[in-house]
């Protein structure tokens, strides 16, 4: 069986015409209003998709009174993350000898940029003071989740 | 005469198959994040926005990446508490870009798709009657997108607060299936505390999510002159026995403080000038219970 066609809606009803492969016979579904809008909430689409659901697709469509753009188009599409120059100052401004493992440093980069400088010296004045020479993931923990930061 | 399992397939619409895709994209954005904690109450007014909005700054100024998901689609006032109302959120490779307060906690919410900040939450139909019958479900679909098609990036914790009502942390378990915790807020009157304790035993017996604990909000008002802390007439209940009573965690008492409403209404950081106050040391206070929770 496979879909022929869809017709509607017409105030809020649907004709949903199915055929048998082989045959040819035709059969149909037909919704209510309350069925088609059933149908509608679950966000899938009668006869299958073509590609895949746009982002916020219902919101974006189906919200009554919404924004005139909702969304705005990137104009830096392709830029993964819009901190890194923050991130580069950051670093640029230098641990003073601080070395910071890779998993350290991963960590130090999902850190909102707000926030990620003080983080930083708040981390590097705990090694300080106890002593350490490097910043790997156990020191973050422990800045983390004893010190109160 | 066939019966619905004899049908091969369902014309090629392949519903399950696009249901399972939607279950897998969520899946997939949420596999950078560490945590997802919901914050619920079984009663409205109790300041559950306003407790997500300050936990999540709290969470932030002990250096976590932190997102809020506005849950409630019908009232969603988390991003005019954030500051981010006006922002206009932006399609992205990777999906949409969530606008990002000044302590860069990143927010999803209704409200940055609705034209007028008072409109009602209406959804196109051939007619509104009878809407009982779809509604929810298209508000569920709504959530999923919020949450699904928001480039959170890695976090640390997502804050979902939810809307006011017990029933409502059981569809987000189904939709959630790995959520961390719930944190449940309630205000001093025994009114609200019932209904709360409906909130915990739908959390702990139904939804099987962990309470991580129990806040109670307004539980005294500090007096802007000399700021001294005074319970309020109405303040009968008694939080800490209830979460006894319970077995759950008590995380702290937060004052009902102007300055935190003030805070909450107009998108300001209420931690960065009012951390020292009595109400902003209790959330730092409740903010460490739950960050050794999510972490231990």
């Amino acid at each position: 069986m496979s879909l022929r066609e869809a017709r509607g809606p017409f105030e809020g009803t649907m004709s949903i015409v199915f055929a048998c492969t082989s045959c040819g016979h035709s059969t149909a579904m037909l919704t209510n209003k309350a069925e088609t809008q059933m149908v509608r909430s679950l966000g899938v689409a009668i006869g299958g998709r073509t590609k895949e659901a746009a982002p916020m697709e219902m919101l974006r469509s189906r919200l009554q009174g919404r924004r005139e753009t909702p969304i705005a188009e990137s104009a830096r599409m392709g830029s993964k993350c819009p901190f890194t120059g923050v991130v580069a100052q950051a670093f640029a401004g230098g641990g003073q000898g601080m070395q910071w493992s890779e998993g350290a440093t991963a960590r130090l980069n999902r850190i909102p940029a707000f926030v990620r400088p003080s983080v930083q010296r708040s981390v590097e004045d705990y090694a300080r003071r106890n002593g350490l020479t490097e910043i790997n993931t156990s020191v973050m923990d422990a800045v983390k989740g004893n010190l109160g930061m | 005469m066939k019966t619905y399992h004899d049908i091969a397939s369902d014309g090629g619409s392949d519903v399950i198959g696009q249901v399972t895709a939607q279950r897998a994209r969520l899946e997939d954005r949420l596999s950078l994040v560490d945590h997802v904690v919901a914050v619920m109450s079984g009663k409205g007014g109790v300041g559950k926005s306003t407790i997500t909005f300050v936990l999540a700054e709290a969470l932030a100024e002990r250096a976590w990446c932190v997102g809020i998901v506005d849950a409630d689609i019908n009232g969603p006032s988390i991003a005019q508490m954030t500051g981010v109302r006006t922002h206009v959120p932006v399609l992205t490779p990777g999906g949409v870009m969530p606008p990002e307060n000044r302590e860069g906690i990143r927010v999803m919410s209704m409200d940055l798709f609705l034209a007028q900040e008072a409109a009602p939450v209406l959804w196109e139909a051939s007619t509104q009657d009878e809407a009982y019958t779809w509604r929810p479900m298209v508000e569920m679909g709504a959530l999923r997108e919020l949450i699904a098609d928001t480039e959170w990036g890695p976090l640390d914790v997502l804050l979902v607060d939810l809307p006011p009502g017990a029933d409502r942390l059981p569809n987000l378990a189904s939709l959630l299936p790995r959520l961390s915790g719930v944190v449940v807020v309630t205000g001093p009157t025994s009114v609200s505390q019932v209904a709360v304790e409906r909130s915990i035993g739908m959390a702990s017996r139904v939804a099987r999510v962990p309470v991580i604990g129990l806040v109670e909000n307004m539980s005294a008002y500090i007096c802007p002159a000399c700021g001294a802390a005074e319970l309020l007439d109405s303040n009968v209940g008694d939080a800490e026995a209830l979460a006894t009573r319970h077995g759950v965690p008590f995380l702290g008492h937060v004052p009902f403080d102007r300055n935190l409403a003030l805070a909450a209404d107009t998108g300001e950081p209420f931690l960065e000038r009012y951390a020292g106050s009595m109400a902003g040391r209790a959330i730092i206070d409740i903010s460490r219970k739950v960050a050794r929770f999510l972490t231990r």
